[in-house]
């Protein structure tokens, strides 16, 4: 068990170097990331401690993959399994259990440990073959499979819509746009197999165009109920509305130009660094979009031999 | 026809294809065997495109990858996307309008399960239809009986052998020799990135017997089996 720890260990310093990031400035980088982060939740939101939750959870959640967690119980016996694998989650949950306890909510961080290890002793089928039905099935993929990913938050976002209506609060129907913005967002995080690039019958700039297009077609639809709902309700503010909209369709661009940006490789932390001061001040976008595009154009024009 | 002339690849220092020159022919079919590692699969990448190497490869077609049916010897799948999903992708890709999936699943395959939960011969089965729907002129199959049971193998045989009466080309690798000295017309066999014999059909039977002996040899003496 020590030398899966070991392992687990080397792998993660594996993927820092990967990602470009040095060892000694990973380390000191990612705990001061997480404390500004947190801290800026906590500062802003008196839901944090849930969202807190949520993330801690969600974050955890992916030791739980049902292939990983197949091959632990095929190379360890059932009663090392269950102690590495409530050690491995208790691990992940540290720095949460940690800002919790730095924050007085003891209570709350002896729960969500506690939920933790009930979640090693939750038997996750490997094989379920049922899939959710998603309104994208013709046009896969990041659609398809985001929607199937992360179906739940748009109720949660149209509830929050349903609520902002009733009580008047447009800053919060906006942020439940936000929230489907965000969750598109990260369909495009990770990069796909370049043999699916490589299929396309298109020029570089044609395949990026369609990306973007499928994206920002499917966001419109999915978030449609919230703008309506607040067009009608806010017409006074539809100005902001409006930017706010921009603003999703910008940072979705960016996101599908920097992915290919690094493409075949995942992105590294240049690209990373960018998009996070991006966020930080959104003009710079005019600069950050017709880069990424530029450096996309390169990459892919490698697999569909432009 | 598809023209490969000189083509060398390396890797850093290790040169993994040697000044490979070969020529594929409409309606033919083509076998490339050799040991794993020996260069086949970089061979296909570099027909396809998803390699960068020297040297050259031609076609007759504008862009050959356009009209190129790619079967990996690893596919690759989403965890969330079903059968049908990923054969509609693909027909996407090339612009294929696509009616009747259902219809066209020729290995009876699950396609509304998630296309990972299949097993290694039905993902196989799974990619090929996929390609085979997009309407190619070229196919190459990289180890396309691998994992595959004994029915479905029959049926990709008599699909290859369909091909070649469509004139299409189609460049296979298997390390199942009767199966390709079922289908091709040509067989060329590669060591250590370099195409050291091209073999016509009524020379098949001694490549086998050359491949067992050189392959096999006195190595299972070494074993020293009681």
């Amino acid at each position: 068990m020590k030398e899966y720890f070991r392992l687990q260990f080397k792998m993660l310093n594996r993927r820092m170097i990967d990602f470009g990031l040095p060892l000694l400035i990973g380390y000191s980088l990612i705990p001061f990331v997480f404390i500004l982060l947190s801290n800026y939740l906590f500062g802003n939101t008196e839901f944090a401690i849930y969202v807190y939750g949520l993330i801690a959870i969600s974050f955890v959640s992916k030791l739980s993959e049902p292939k990983r967690n197949d091959f632990l119980k095929s190379i360890f016996n059932k009663d090392k399994y269950k102690k590495l694998r409530i050690i491995e989650n208790l691990i992940y949950c540290l720095p949460f259990t940690l800002f919790l306890i730095y924050k007085n909510q003891f209570v709350f961080s002896t729960v969500l440990n506690l939920f933790v290890i009930i979640i090693t002793l939750l038997n996750f089928s490997a094989n379920i073959s049922i899939p959710i039905p998603t309104p994208f099935s013709k046009r896969p993929f990041e659609f398809t499979v985001g929607f199937r990913k992360t179906f739940y938050v748009f109720p949660i976002a149209y509830f929050l819509t349903y609520i902002s209506a009733s009580i008047g609060n447009f800053n919060l129907g906006v942020f439940s746009m936000l929230l489907i913005g965000i969750t598109c967002f990260s369909y495009y995080s990770k990069i796909e197999n370049e043999y699916l690039v490589w299929n396309y019958n298109l020029s570089s700039k044609e395949f990026l165009l369609e990306k973007m297009k499928t994206c920002l077609i499917n966001f419109s639809l999915l978030s449609l109920p919230i703008i309506i709902t607040l067009g009608i309700l806010f017409f006074n503010q539809i100005d902001i509305l409006i930017v706010f909209i921009l603003l999703c369709y910008a940072y979705l661009t960016t996101i599908i130009f920097a992915k290919y940006s690094s493409f075949p490789n995942e992105m590294n932390m240049s690209q990373g660094i960018l998009i996070t001061i991006s966020f930080m001040f959104p003009p710079i976008l005019l600069i950050f979009i017709p880069l990424f595009y530029s450096q996309s154009i390169k990459k892919i024009n490698t697999v569909l031999n432009d | 026809m598809i023209k490969i002339e000189k083509l060398s690849k390396s890797y850093g220092k290790k040169q993994v294809l040697k000044t490979i020159d070969l020529e594929f022919k409409k309606g033919k079919v083509y076998g490339v065997v050799g040991e794993n590692g020996a260069g086949k699969t970089t061979l296909f990448r570099c027909i396809s495109g998803l390699e960068t190497y020297s040297g050259n490869v031609s076609s007759g077609f504008k862009k050959l990858k356009n009209h190129l049916g790619l079967l990996l010897a690893e596919p690759f799948f989403f965890s969330k996307i079903t059968g049908k999903e990923y054969i509609q992708l693909l027909a996407n890709t090339r612009e294929i309008k696509l009616s009747k999936i259902e219809k066209k699943n020729i290995f009876d395959l699950p396609l509304n399960q998630y296309a990972s939960t299949y097993s290694t011969g039905m993902k196989k089965k799974l990619a090929l239809t996929a390609i085979l729907l997009q309407e190619n002129d070229v196919f190459i199959l990289d180890e396309p009986f691998n994992g595959v049971d004994i029915q479905s193998n029959l049926i990709i045989t008599e699909i290859i052998k369909r091909f070649k009466e469509l004139e299409k080309t189609v460049i296979i690798s298997s390390h199942i020799f009767s199966t390709l000295a079922d289908t091709c017309d040509e067989i060329y066999l590669i060591k250590n990135g370099a195409i050291i014999k091209k073999v016509k059909q009524v020379d098949f039977n001694n490549l086998e017997m050359e491949m067992k002996e050189f392959t096999v040899g006195n190595r299972i003496d070494r074993l020293g089996l009681k």
